[in-house]
């Protein structure tokens, strides 16, 4: 690629004396700081800044969260270990192992589910994937925080306790 | 020789070809079909492969049509494709949605034609299903799922013709025919996983397999089966360093399409507990550097003593003749390995290359006469594959000898009987060729990572010929050698596909 058709001028702005004095915008710049000071001491409702965790933003129920396991009624996951979100997860953060369900009208079940929710990327592509509605990111959890790597990996029990915040 | 017209090209084909096979070779793909396979009789019970004649009222089905010359045929035409759809729709009326759990998913007859020719709406809706048992284990090998069966009656036929054992069958009529084992019987051939193979659908599965892995996950290599003599051509599947399954591999020449059950387990041996991962001396592990030190301290004056094995693959068995450079040699225990052989697959001998092992220059020894060559060998053993201290004779010859060097895979008892054992790879880690019973040289692929310290063997014997440097570059140079020390006039590095015989008696 070439800047040849470019001319210089565009690139470099004309000053005029006041301006390449600089001190003259300095004070204008702080003014404007001063204004916002001023406004936000007698209006602290209006400022941007949020007082967390004291306070929280409040997300859209779109929002995707960290990742629930689904139950049946008789409080078992709902997933099969049919593997599509561990196929389709861009991250490559899903692993399950399948055993053999001892009621052949469910036959399949995840003997272990972990996601690393280090690796995850928090698309939601597993949740579309899933042929069973058995995964969601509809918790709203945002708040993931522990001091080591390997407790970032959460199980199936992790998973479906509805009760479960932040990591293990 | 007959002429005909499949979509609008010429093609010559044997007189007696099936109309089938013609409109496989002139389409570059089969047509879709559940029923036909190559190696079983025609039951034209699918309807999927029909095709339009000119000159016939009707579609036929090309599987059970002999060619005829002249004939003018359309596989593609708007008719054929609505036939071959409303066919799949019938077959998937009462098919339950069970793909998720389906270990048949990925690999499905079903799904990839309805991906190909289906695409339509389903009419049924779930509720108006016909359900059938589900998860039966009918045998020791395979579960069976009634609902997912399109009754091809490929597995029938497999067990009336091939195993001759019939436990198979179908019951009932209509859109209650089901596939059944009789009241009281097995599905318990030694060859019953072959029917989970020719199952288009999911409705046999492995039970081995079952569940272990999605059949998309797998990468495959092609590898021979080390079971038995007869040397079964075998698709490794394998992900993440591990083998998850074997498959036969079709060669007309040697397996058909088949393999045994038995085979299907030597996967197993590759990932045991026991396997020699670590050089080891004198029951201690050791580095790769301190056991060439201790080799260099056993082995100073050469060995007096080489045994092999008909464990290993030819290019290791000619090596280690260069490696003997004299000594007394042996091919290891004569009948060792030996199990229950029949008519339809498995040979006695459950070694892989025996006959490469004569071709080599090795002969085999009795328990007795191998003792009686470890007692005179004045000299270093070296011991190569195989497990010759199984026998108690052999033990008791090899017990206290300070100087007895092993390669091998696995810490079995002359692994623990050598002063120097030294890790090989399995079948599934290297690449090489075995001799089957017919003497047919076929080359296997190598699968799988090493695991540990484990190398190639052919690698660790180069380092112990008399003279090292002069050792085989690479596997293909090595081969060269091979073809050149046995004078064989095939290029052993590309071998044909169905294996090339090497003489001798077939
Ligand atoms: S949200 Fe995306 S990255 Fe995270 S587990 Fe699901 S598919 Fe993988
Ligand atoms: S896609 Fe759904 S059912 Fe399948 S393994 Fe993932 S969570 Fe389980
Ligand atoms: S047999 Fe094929 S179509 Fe049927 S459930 Fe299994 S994978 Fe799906
Ligand atoms: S079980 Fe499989 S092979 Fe046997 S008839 Fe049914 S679909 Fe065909
Ligand atoms: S393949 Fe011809 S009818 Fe089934």
């Amino acid at each position: 690629m070439s800047f040849e058709g470019l001319s210089k001028e565009s690139t470099e702005k004309r000053r005029s004396l006041l301006e390449s004095i600089y001190l003259w915008e300095v004070v204008k710049g702080l003014a404007v700081t001063g204004r916002h000071l001023v406004h936000n001491i007698f209006h602290t409702g209006d400022m941007p800044t949020m007082q967390y965790p004291e306070e929280k933003r409040v997300y859209s129920d779109r929002f995707r969260g960290r990742h629930r396991l689904m139950k049946r009624e008789d409080g078992t996951p709902r997933c099969v270990a049919c593997q599509m979100c561990s196929t389709y997860c861009p991250a490559d953060c899903i692993t399950i192992t399948a055993a053999e369900h001892p009621d052949p009208a469910i036959e399949k079940y995840p003997a272990t589910f972990d996601i690393d929710l280090l690796r995850c990327v928090y698309c939601g592509l597993c949740e579309e994937a899933c042929p069973c509605d058995a995964i969601r990111m509809d918790t709203g959890i945002y708040e993931i925080a522990a001091d080591s790597r390997d407790k970032f990996v959460v199980d199936k029990e992790f998973l479906l306790n509805e009760q479960t915040r932040g990591t293990r | 020789m007959a002429k005909l017209t499949i979509d609008g090209g010429a093609i010559e084909v044997a007189d007696g070809t099936s109309l089938f096979d013609a409109c496989r070779l002139a389409r570059g793909e089969a047509l879709p079909h559940f029923c036909y396979h190559p190696d079983l009789s025609i039951a034209g019970v699918c309807r999927l492969c029909q095709v339009e004649v000119e000159g016939m009222p009707k579609l036929t089905i090309a599987c059970n049509t002999a060619v005829r010359d002249g004939m003018v045929v359309h596989t593609r035409s708007e008719k054929v494709r609505k036939a071959s759809q409303q066919i799949l729709e019938m077959h998937l009326i009462n098919h339950p949605v069970d793909c998720p759990i389906c270990d048949q998913a990925g690999e499905c007859g079903l799904q990839n034609q309805y991906m190909a020719y289906g695409l339509y709406d389903s009419q049924v809706t779930q509720g108006d299903k016909v359900h059938k048992t589900k998860a039966q284990v009918i045998g020791p090998e395979v579960i069976l799922d009634k609902e997912r069966c399109v009754l091809c009656s490929r597995c029938v036929r497999f067990c009336n013709e091939v195993t001759k054992t019939g436990e198979l069958g179908i019951f009932n009529r209509g859109d209650r025919a089901e596939i059944g084992v009789a009241p009281g019987q097995q599905l318990d051939n030694a060859y019953s996983v072959n029917t989970v193979d020719i199952c288009p659908v999911g409705a046999l599965t492995s039970r081995d397999f079952r569940f272990q892995k999605r059949v998309w996950m797998l990468k495959s290599a092609d590898g021979v089966c080390a079971g038995c003599a007869t040397g079964c051509n075998v698709r490794i599947d394998h992900e993440a360093g591990r083998v998850y399954r074997l498959k036969p591999r079709r060669n007309a020449q040697v397996n058909g399409s088949w393999m045994c059950d038995e085979g299907r387990h030597t996967y197993k041996a590759v990932h045991a507990d026991d396997r020699l991962v670590e050089p080891m001396w004198r029951g201690q592990a050791v580095t790769w550097a301190d056991a060439k030190v201790r080799l260099a301290e056993v082995a100073a004056g050469g060995f007096a003593l080489v045994v092999g094995s008909a464990h290993q693959a030819l290019e290791e068995l000619c090596l280690l003749k260069q490696v003997a450079a004299g000594a007394a040699l042996s091919g290891g225990l004569a009948g060792s390995d030996m199990g229950v052989g029949d008519d339809i697959l498995r040979s006695a001998d459950r070694t892989p290359n025996r006959r490469g092992l004569a071709l080599a220059g090795f002969a085999e020894h009795g328990a007795i006469e191998l003792a009686a060559l470890i007692r005179a060998a004045k000299g270093a053993i070296l011991v190569h594959g195989g497990d010759p201290a199984a026998a108690p004779e052999v033990a008791a010859a090899l017990a206290g000898r300070q100087d007895v060097v092993y390669v091998g895979t696995h810490r079995r008892a002359t692994a623990q009987a050598a002063a120097l054992a030294l890790p090989g790879a399995t079948w599934a880690e290297k690449a090489g060729i075995f001799v089957n019973r017919q003497g047919r040289a076929q080359a296997f692929a190598q699968a799988v990572a090493r695991p540990g310290q484990a190398r190639e063997d052919w690698r660790v014997l180069a380092e112990l010929l008399p003279a090292p440097a002069a050792a085989p570059g690479s596997l293909k140079v090595l081969r060269e050698a091979v073809r050149a020390q046995l004078a064989l006039d095939v290029d052993l590095d590309r071998l044909p596909a169905d294996g090339a015989l090497t003489g001798g008696e077939a």
